[in-house]
């Protein structure tokens, strides 16, 4: 049996060197006179396909490759040299090195060296709790938030950097005190990367214990600021209340309230969206008995269920007649009979709590879909025409004039230049639409009935590969 | 009229004092100069400091050093791959034109649009330039292609005077000025016993270096902006034997046309009496590269090079010195 055993060992070695000397049949080298490609049409698919993109082969039928149609290799310029058993070997000049050459190393490299996308600005964490070993970030009645570093007294300037100044070094400069430093800021709500500078020195927050990786090998100090808070009344006696909640992924021991007076609060940051949720008391799984939104999840957990966003009121005049009306949009995936509107004295309302975004929607009055009449932007979604909205919207484009005008579009990287969205709403002076739009650059231009201008508002534009221009537009964080 | 000739003679001297590797770059590469007058009038930077610390970014390899031009502060490039300051047309094309195009720099998309002009009152930090010329050019790839906004960037001739000291590990980069002899005071060397130490050629205001790549000799652009190490083609053809390919790759350029690279690796690049193991390099056309640089380039080292340790260029004297991080 042992005997078997090592048979066996032998076997599997055997073939683990198979399999690796297969794996190496695969090449692209180099010689003097150009590439020297190598396939082992006996190898696995996924070895095929990792030469074939090492070598920049396209489209190729690995297939019809295996059944020695080598017709895509042969259109992409390598020369079919010899076949040995299940090996092929293709040669290629390199002279296409040549042709088109770029006259800035950043041209070339741009592609290949993968920029991080606005990284290190915002934590995408779903909630966040602050933790300091002794509190330098706080918030202040006057709706500001004060950063501080104690100490570093002799040092001659210090500034706060951060996703919120766009990582200035210049900014943010922060106020000696007796103690140390000091500087107040607006702060939306969210999950803050920052760092101070000390005398030119980057430096996490001493004081605050929540550090996340920057991505290059350094760390920024985090700070969550709230926009939730959790209260729970009563329960004077207990001696322990938790929160625990999808967002934190039911973890019991992690987020703790805190007593102020005969309540229990927890502040925290929670992202935008649908959370559900419990709070423990003592050991003991309780819904939040101050909201009477609860559901049961599919483990049969009853839990409160909270919605962070803002309240959008959907209105539509008349229809006095309707029995029913909805309303659907991208908000819930278009599910017609979902959320329905209550009559009121002049036709039909619902709210809806929506994170920040652009959303098209419709009523559907008696199983009709029907545009909202008193809205006059819209997007055209599936070849659709719907009604548009932004929730907390960050920037109003205007166009001036063009009263004559059928449609304007505005077409920009928000939306993949497309061509039939979003449609601006007339104006008495103009053209106008609002949107929320992710912080950083993005490029712009309307389409005046059909013709492409860049913003005659806006002095800021870029040369694009029409020589028409592009209009720029930078969202501050 | 007594007044006018002390002018002249004045702008002579300006000329000649700040041109002092002028008649070495002619001599050189038999080169125009077309900027030599402009530039010559700029006058000399100030600042009341001996070493300026300043904290640079990141955006993917780039090093991003931000300053002020009047009260607009934003985000520059370090970029020894361009000779001058260059402005980024989207926020400068309305600045006033003292010379419709000339040169931008390889790091600037030299194109139609591109002109010279006079910059009033620029600083890093404690450093400031009263006047400076600077080329404006389209560069919306470089800000495109990273997520931050560019307002520029710094080209060797903003350091003409000094030795400039970057230490990636750290993000901060220093301003040194220099003693008489053309030297960082001892007292301000943030590093001692610099693992390589060598001379370079300050060719129309590029650094190049003589190295070798697997011991066929090339002469180098040190270009503290380009991402990558990269090889001419027609260089590398003659060794590509001794290189490893990694990858080939059609990529594309302005306007949407279409180039080729071969990223390879490569043992040994030789730069003074050191060797660097390990090294990536994209083999491709610097043809065009080195018409905007007047001068032809073998190829340039970039991020891959200079990541290995922290560096120090003294633009008088004309040294390049590594303290190395990691050989490998």
């Amino acid at each position: 049996m042992r005997l078997y055993g090592r048979h066996i060992i032998l076997i599997l070695l055997l073939l683990s060197n198979m399999i690796a000397a297969a794996q190496n049949r695969n090449n692209l080298t180099a010689t003097k006179k150009g590439l020297v490609l190598h396939i082992d049409l006996n190898s696995p698919r996924p070895d095929i396909d990792t030469i074939l993109r090492r070598a920049a082969i396209i489209g190729v039928n690995i297939q019809r490759l295996k059944e020695n149609d080598f017709s895509a290799l042969e259109k992409d310029g390598w020369v079919l040299i010899k076949r040995k058993g299940n090996i092929v070997e293709f040669n290629r000049s390199i002279k296409d090195l040549k042709a088109n050459p770029q006259n800035s190393p950043f041209i070339i490299t741009n592609d290949i060296i993968k920029g991080d996308e606005r990284h290190g600005y915002m934590d995408n964490a779903l909630y966040g709790v602050n933790k300091f070993s002794s509190i330098s970030v706080y918030e202040l009645s006057s709706g500001l938030t004060r950063f501080t570093l104690p100490g570093y007294l002799k040092s001659r300037r210090v500034f706060l950097s951060g996703g919120f100044n766009d990582w200035s070094t210049l900014k943010g400069a922060m106020t000696k005190t007796a103690t140390g430093w000091v500087i107040d800021i607006k702060l939306q709500p969210g999950a803050w990367m920052y760092k101070f500078i000390a005398d030119s020195h980057w430096l996490d927050d001493p004081n605050n214990l929540i550090n996340l990786d920057d991505g290059g090998g350094n760390t920024n100090s985090v700070y969550y600021k709230s926009n939730y808070t959790f209260k729970l009344r009563g329960y004077a006696g207990a001696q322990k209340v938790n929160l625990t909640g999808s967002f934190n992924n039911w973890r019991n021991n992690e987020i703790s309230f805190t007593k102020n007076g005969d309540v229990w609060e927890c502040p925290l940051y929670l992202r935008e969206g649908m959370h559900t949720y419990q709070f423990i008391v003592d050991g003991n799984f309780i819904t939040d008995p101050a909201n009477p939104d609860k559901y049961k999840d599919i483990d049969g957990r009853l839990c409160s269920v909270l919605n962070v966003g803002e309240t959008v009121y959907f209105k539509l005049s008349g229809h006095a007649n309707a029995r029913d009306v909805y309303v659907a949009g991208s908000f819930n995936k278009w599910e017609a009979g979902k959320i329905k509107m209550k009559k009121t004295a002049d036709g039909w309302a619902v709210p809806i709590i929506l994170p920040a975004g652009n959303y098209n929607y419709k009523f559907i009055v008696d199983g009709d879909w029907i545009l909202d009449p008193a809205n006059p932007v819209h997007d055209v979604e599936n070849k659709e025409l719907n009604s548009f909205i932004a929730v907390k919207p960050n920037h109003t484009f205007k166009l001036k004039g063009y009263n004559n005008a059928k449609t304007v579009i505005l077409s920009g990287t928000f939306n993949n230049w497309n061509e039939n969205g979003y449609r601006m709403g007339q104006t008495a002076d103009g053209w106008t639409i609002s949107l929320h739009l992710n912080p950083g650059k993005t490029l712009y231009k309307f389409i005046v009935d059909g013709n492409w201008i860049i913003d005659p508002a806006n002095k800021l534009w870029e040369q694009n590969q029409y020589n028409t221009g592009n209009s720029v537009l930078w969202i501050e964080p | 009229m007594c007044k006018f000739l002390l002018s002249a003679l004045f702008a002579f001297l300006l000329f000649a004092g700040l041109n002092g590797n002028c008649a070495a770059k002619l001599k050189l590469g038999g080169i125009s100069f077309p900027h030599a007058v402009i530039i010559a009038n700029d006058p000399a930077p100030y600042g009341d400091f001996e070493t300026l610390i300043v904290p640079i970014k990141r955006a993917g390899n780039l090093i991003i050093v931000e300053a002020q031009i009047d009260t607009l502060e934003g985000n520059f490039v370090m970029d020894t791959g361009a000779p001058y300051l260059v402005l980024n047309a989207t926020y400068f094309r309305d600045a006033p034109r003292i010379d419709e195009k000339l040169s931008a720099g390889i790091n600037g998309e030299a194109n139609g649009g591109s002109f010279t002009t006079m910059v009033h009152n620029f600083s890093i930090l404690d450093l400031h330039y009263s006047r400076i010329t600077a080329d404006v050019t389209d560069l919306s790839a470089i800000e495109n292609g990273r997520g931050i906004k560019i307002l520029g960037l710094l080209g060797t001739r903003l350091f003409a005077k000094f030795a400039v000291t970057i230490d990636l590990a750290n993000n901060l980069l220093y301003i040194h000025k220099l003693d008489d002899k053309g030297n960082i005071p001892p007292k301000e060397l943030v590093f001692k016993e610099p693992y390589l130490k060598m001379p370079f050629k300050y060719i129309n205001d590029i650094i190049f270096l003589k190295g070798a790549v697997n011991d066929k000799t090339m002469w180098f652009v040190f270009d503290s902006a380009a991402e990558t190490n990269l090889l001419d083609y027609a260089k590398a053809k003659k060794i590509l034997k001794s290189m490893q390919i990694i990858n080939r790759s059609t990529l594309t350029g302005i306007g949407g046309s279409s180039f080729e690279v071969l990223y390879a690796r490569f043992d040994k690049l030789t730069l003074g009496d050191k060797q660097f193991l390990r090294n990536r390099v994209l083999i491709t056309n610097l043809e065009k590269m080195g018409k905007a640089y007047d001068y032809s380039v073998d190829g340039i080292l970039g991020y891959d090079f200079f990541s290995r340790g922290a560096f120090t260029i003294n633009f008088v004297k004309s040294d390049f010195e590594m303290y190395i991080y990691n050989n490998n």
